[in-house]
């Protein structure tokens, strides 16, 4: 027998198969990257929220183009078409230039009417494009441009310009050439109102049918404002719907004349600088604000308003811009919306009315005499004493946007005073949105303040009890049925809150109050009964079964409260008819009558009472999770020292685990304001800033749910439900860092134990 | 000394504090009866709208002498004026749309006169008006002529009548949808071709288009014929019956879906009826404004949406949970991702929906219109659709799996991970033979969970791609079979829209509590197999760590 030498073992047997070693690196590879795409991705959220909404909202940009020479002395009036291509000059003489900006080229177009007279004031509608002109012989006049547009065979737009005169007017007051005017055109309802040398009046002109052709414009009447206005004439000028006139005079006071049967009355004086008068009062897009400019170059708004206790529209200061500069002021208003181009010896502003802030500041490179904005707002020109001719680019896509109006308090048109308000669309096209998120923020602190309000010691409670007092194989049972709680689809939840609840809670309000009281006054009254057993009774129970004891309790408890709602309703809440003096047991009556506050069917109550179910498990979870965690050595020893089994949770657990309790209470409040469903459906959806606990509310989230489906995407309503989507973010994630980093320290505290 | 001895014999340990204790207790009561009472309340008002009720003829006193009706009741309510005033009203369901107006209305229960329950009431359900009440008249057969309802072979020719109109309005629904929708769907592609060529874009024959378009005109008209044929035998019969007030009412075989005699049948005969009810609840497009009929479509919308996401959220949680627990170097960064992934489960989900909308719609939607749709008129994925759901559900529901993953790791014991290392085994192989079938229960529990809160998640939806009425589904015979871009319909949302925007919100309270009977039933059934499944995996590694 012979043994075969061992062979030499290959020595590829311990090296790794290729294959293994390949696919090791390669998943390591993969999921390195897929790890980190995933979590990058996620976090990529709060990136591209950043990203949509900070680059526009808070500034504007203007840019100035070429500069254009049309010699022949300074503009009276500067005009533009909707498209921003052709500015027109008129200077006062019978011809009206037109400049093509792209090209330069000028076109020249002759008024006939105005051949042979003196025209010494001129004023300009850019709304209508209307030129009206005073003559040296007390005649008023005007012209209208249109602008008529052709599409030639490449679709190229050509902007052909035309002039068509209107008739002229005598004025039957005063005396000598005319100093200024201004014209307003309210279809039917026209006025003209006419500052000469001396005495002022207004022409109120009409349409007459005619049977062929157009309707001719006559004049119905004149009214004489001489008597007045006891002052040398500043500046007038008529509101665009040809109802009512201002005319400031030189002893520093604006009077306020508006038609009333026929012919127009002094309705208001007031004052807008001590002592000085205002140069210039231009409306603004919608008609119902003024920007005055004073001779020092400083702008105040004044709006109409319904003061308190009055029962008409008179004017009143709303804001106060910073001077507009030196010199001669000029003013432009927008078309599209409540922004105005304003400046003084070649300084240039941009400025928004409702958020009283200035878009956009330059320096003009000549002193202009006259400036305008075109119809979209994208492009302002200037013209200067020479017939100099600029275009800016105006970039300012959100000029309602801003950090004011967002969390300020702005003074809204036609609104008392300053106010928080949400209302983001209106019905017409001068509509002013009122941005501000804090009726929102209120709204979901409100919603969750009331929903905690109810969750909290319920959630509290149950924690404390399971953890300390209930034995492990009920818990078993107990924790998956708060965890089925929260799972309830919160659509679900806000249904039944809406369509059951409310109506229940509407009529049944000192029910639910009585409820609320006897519950823990009931439980109080059997423990204190409870523990004047003796030992052999009371070991039945001992030992975490109280609950199943409270059962029938709560259930016998809630059914007498409910059934005796109506009798303390009866006792208590007993409303006064004040016609009839006739007396009803009814809370919804009472609450407003007793109070003072409102009473809705969809209210804090059973917006409350619904979130509850939402949060309470969130609560009871995590703080269940610490009260449990709190090292058994301690209570033990609190025991063993003869601490009663409630002592040991009033003095032991409690202490040790707050910290995780606070940090429950944070994530269910960050549960109950991002909650959605519930909101929509049951809180009515009315921005409010009051916290009655009998009215409903607008929360950030349910109306980011009603309205963004609607808003178009870019635009500055688009952006703000953004920004309140981000608010809700930053909140919710910030308070969720601080309670899970507070429930770490906890966790690694009591490991050291 | 001998009084307190005394006191600790009869009551043992202190006592300090013993009504507190019972203070707690109540809470934890509170927790558990609000659950188990909203969970009865939804099933017993889930049910009740499925139950059938037995038909009553009433009498009642009106302002205008006394009025006759039929219909069932489905509410009792106690209501008090602003006076004062408490009344007793029951709220009767008594059809009849078109001579009624309103269906649902309330009665004072001191108004009404006298109530009986007549064997020979129908409840027919129609394809449209809603259900009708009342006694069968005769038939108005084209071919037959009329056959009155005391003649005998009246029910057995009724049924039939119902049998065949359903065939037929089969065949109607294949014609018009299928074949006519396919036509039409291909004039669209050729006469946007044909554009596209006479632009001098793109190559082809222009005379093969024109020629394929008459042919489908050709078959169109044959279609629309068989269509017509179709409709004008449906409507050709009919049912003739007797309101209580002893008005008639014509019921075209067209719109004739179902006639069940509530007052002849036992209580078999009912819980048949209610199996039915629930059946077609379950399987029928929605009718009527989405009031009756079923939510067949709305189910198939939730489950595929939730399928989808599911399909995008499992790999990549999983693989990220796998990444900060396996391979990442844990130190603080590591633990400052953990709690942020965490706490994103935390961010409401209206600000997942927020984003969704802009940066998956108009974003990439945008962008994919841009490069493969850019002939289209209408945007194809720049707007809502069941994808963009989706994903919007899976970044939503991402942290739950991530989180539920990575305990699943931790809780696999070190000892089984060194011991397959020490075999020999190379990380991966360790993670994937060992630690993943370990923790497959734990990341199942979290997908399973992730499942049920994006199946009950409505407010991102909302932005998103959920509609209320979505005639066709994200799957179809038609050509790519797959239209992720389509909207869809959702339970959720569903609950919402027929709840809160419907025109007559009486009238779709009970489809609205069988809506949310089933979304809950869904996510609670979801929610139990996860934990039944959690429960499974703690006793497994209860027993195998120490």
């Amino acid at each position: 027998m012979s043994l075969k030498p061992p062979t030499e073992p290959d020595p590829r047997r311990f090296e790794v198969s290729k294959g293994t070693l390949f696919l090791d690196r390669a998943m390591t590879q993969l999921i390195r990257v897929g790890g980190l795409m995933v979590i990058l991705a996620v976090f990529g959220i709060f990136f591209f929220c950043r990203k949509e909404l900070l680059p526009r909202c808070p500034g504007s940009e203007g840019e100035a183009g070429g500069l254009l020479e049309t010699p022949g002395g300074a503009a009276r009036v500067l005009g533009v078409d909707e498209w921003g291509e052709k500015p027109f000059l008129y200077r006062g003489g019978a011809e009206v230039v037109f400049i093509d900006i792209e090209s330069g080229e000028r076109e020249v177009v002759p008024v006939p009417s105005l051949e042979e007279v003196e025209v010494t004031a001129a004023s300009y509608d850019p709304v209508h494009h209307r030129v009206a002109v005073g003559l040296a012989d007390g005649r008023v006049g005007s012209f209208v441009v249109s602008y008529g547009t052709e599409f030639d065979e490449e679709g190229g737009r050509k902007i052909i310009p035309s002039v068509e005169a209107e008739p002229w007017f005598e004025v039957g007051v005063g005396e000598g050439p005319v100093k200024s005017l201004s014209y307003g055109d309210g279809g039917s309802n026209r006025v003209f109102v006419v500052a000469r040398e001396q005495g002022v009046a207004v022409l109120r002109l009409g349409q007459k049918r005619a049977l062929i052709g157009k309707p001719k414009l006559t004049l119905l009447g004149t009214d004489d404002l001489s008597d007045d206005v006891a002052a040398d004439v500043v500046a007038v000028v008529a509101s665009q719907n040809g109802q009512a006139v201002l005319v400031s005079g030189d002893d520093g006071k604006v009077r306020y004349f508006l038609e009333r049967g026929g012919s127009l009355e002094l309705t208001q004086t007031f004052e807008p600088f001590e002592g000085e008068p205002p140069v210039r009062m231009d409306y603004l897009f919608g008609g119902v604000s003024v920007a005055m400019t004073g001779d020092g170059g400083g702008q105040k708004i004044f709006s109409l308003f319904r003061p308190e206790g009055s029962s008409e529209r008179l004017f009143g200061e709303t804001k106060a811009f910073p001077p507009v500069g030196e010199g001669t002021p000029v003013f432009a208003t927008s078309l599209r919306n409540k922004s105005f181009l304003t400046g003084a010896g070649g300084r240039l502003s941009v400025r928004h009315l409702t958020s009283g802030a200035t878009r956009w500041e330059g320096e003009a490179e000549f002193e202009p005499v006259a400036v305008t904005i075109d119809g979209k707002t994208e492009h302002f020109f200037i013209a200067g004493e020479q017939g100099q001719v600029q275009r800016f680019e105006l970039d300012d896509p959100h000029p309602e946007a801003g950090w004011r109006a967002f969390f300020g308090k702005v003074w809204y048109e036609g609104g008392e005073g300053p106010v928080f308000q949400w209302q983001s669309t209106g019905g017409s096209d001068d509509f002013e949105p009122k941005l501000s998120l804090i009726p929102l923020i209120i709204g979901s602190l409100k919603g969750t303040f009331y929903a905690l309000l109810f969750s909290v010691p319920v959630a509290l409670l149950a924690a404390v009890f399971s953890a300390s007092f209930l034995p492990q194989d009920m818990k078993r049972v107990v924790k998956p049925a708060m965890e089925i709680m929260a799972s309830l689809p919160s659509v679900v939840l806000g249904f039944l809150a809406g369509i059951w609840l409310a109506p229940i809670i509407e009529d049944k309000m000192p029910s639910i109050l009585l409820v609320c009281l006897s519950l823990p006054v009931s439980a109080l009254l059997i423990g204190t009964i409870w523990c004047r057993r003796p030992i052999q009774v009371r070991r039945w129970l001992e030992g975490g079964r109280e609950w199943i004891v409270m059962l029938p309790v709560v259930a016998v408890v809630s059914w007498a409260a409910w059934s005796l709602g109506p009798v303390l309703e009866k006792l208590v809440f007993v409303y006064q008819d004040p016609t009839s003096g006739r007396e009803i047991a009814d809370f919804r009556l009472w609450w407003p009558q007793a109070t003072g506050l409102s009473f809705d069917q969809r209210n804090c109550v059973v917006v409350g009472f619904m979130m509850g179910f939402a949060v309470i498990p969130v609560i009871f979870t995590i703080a269940e999770d610490s009260l449990s965690n709190v090292p058994k050595t301690l209570t033990a020893a609190a025991a063993a020292l003869g601490a009663s089994r409630w002592q040991v949770v009033r003095t032991i657990i409690i202490p040790v685990a707050s910290p995780g309790i606070f940090s429950a209470l944070m994530i269910g409040f960050g549960r109950a304001v991002g909650e959605t469903m519930i909101m929509v459906m049951a809180t009515g959806n009315t921005p409010v800033t009051e916290w009655n606990i009998f009215s409903g509310m607008r929360t950030l989230s349910a109306n980011i749910a009603v309205e963004l489906p609607e808003a178009a995407p870019g635009s500055t309503h688009y952006r703000t439900l953004f920004l309140g989507a981000l608010v809700l973010f930053v909140l919710t994630f910030t308070l969720n860092s601080v309670a899970e980093v507070l429930r770490q320290r906890l966790r690694e505290k009591n490991k050291l134990v | 000394m001998a009084g307190s001895s005394n006191a600790f014999a009869t009551t043992g340990r202190s006592r300090k504090g013993e009504p507190l204790v019972w203070l707690t207790a109540i809470g934890l009561t509170l927790g558990v009866m609000l659950t188990l009472g909203l969970l009865g309340l939804v099933v017993v008002k889930g049910f009740q709208t499925f139950w059938p009720n037995r038909l009553m003829v009433l009498e009642v006193k009106t302002g205008d002498g006394l009025r006759k009706l039929a219909g069932y009741e489905t509410q009792e309510r106690s209501r008090r004026d602003f006076d004062g005033t408490v009344h007793d009203e029951v709220q009767i369901f008594r059809g009849n749309e078109e001579i009624n107006g309103e269906t649902f209305v309330y009665f004072d229960v001191a108004d009404i006169v006298s109530s009986e329950q007549p064997d020979d009431l129908l409840l027919i359900e129609r394809l449209s008006g809603g259900n009708a009440i009342g006694r069968a008249k005769a038939l108005e057969l084209k071919d037959e002529g009329t056959l009155d309802a005391d003649e005998p072979g009246f029910r057995d020719r009724l049924a039939t009548l119902i049998d065949t109109a359903e065939d037929r309005r089969e065949n109607l629904r294949t014609i018009e949808k299928t074949k006519i929708g396919r036509n039409a769907k291909r004039v669209k592609e050729l006469t946007l071709e044909r554009k596209l060529i006479e632009e001098g874009k793109v190559k082809g024959s222009i005379e093969a288009i024109d020629a394929e378009l008459e042919s489908l005109q050709a078959d169109f008209v044959k279609l629309d014929a068989e269509r017509t044929r179709i409709r004008e035998r449906l409507e050709a019969d009919a049912l003739v019956v007797e309101s209580a007030d002893g008005r008639e009412i014509t019921i075209l075989a067209m719109d004739l879906l179902h006639v069940f005699r509530a007052n002849e049948a036992g209580f078999f005969g009912r819980v048949g009826e209610m199996f039915r009810r629930i059946w077609t609840f379950l399987s029928s497009d929605p009718r009527n404004a989405n009031m009756d009929g079923g939510v067949y479509p709305a189910i198939f919308g939730t489950v595929v949406m939730t399928l989808v996401m599911s399909i995008f959220v499992t790999p990549f949680g999983v693989i990220a949970a796998i990444y900060l627990r396996e391979y990442a170097k844990q130190g603080p960064l590591v633990r400052a991702v953990r709690i942020s992934v965490n706490n994103l489960a935390g961010v409401p989900s209206i600000v997942f929906g927020v984003f969704g909308l802009a940066f998956f719609i108009y974003f990439v939607g945008g962008v994919v219109d841009d490069v493969f749709f850019p002939n289209s008129v209408e945007p194809v994925y720049k707007s809502g659709g069941i994808l963009w759901a989706s994903l919007t559900l899976a970044l939503l529901t991402v942290p739950v799996v991530i989180v539920a993953t990575e305990e699943a790791l931790a809780a696999v014991p070190r000892g089984v991970r060194e011991a397959a290392l020490a075999c020999g085994a190379s990380k991966w192989q360790a993670i994937q033979r060992v630690v993943l079938p370990a923790s497959l229960p734990g990341i199942l529990t979290g997908v399973i969970l992730a499942m049920a809160r994006g199946a009950g998640e409505v407010a991102p939806l909302m932005l998103v791609g959920v509609v209320k009425s979505a005639p066709d589904l994200p799957f179809d015979s038609a050509a790519p079979f797959i239209h992720p871009e389509r909207q869809f319909m959702h339970l959720g949302f569903h609950i919402y829209d027929l709840g809160f925007q419907s025109p007559d919100s009486e009238a779709a309270k009970p489809m609205v509590f069988a809506t949310t009977l089933l979304l809950i039933a869904i996510v609670v059934v979801m929610n139990l197999a996860a934990i039944i499944l959690r429960n499974r995996l703690r006793k497994k590694y209860a027993t195998s760590s120490f």
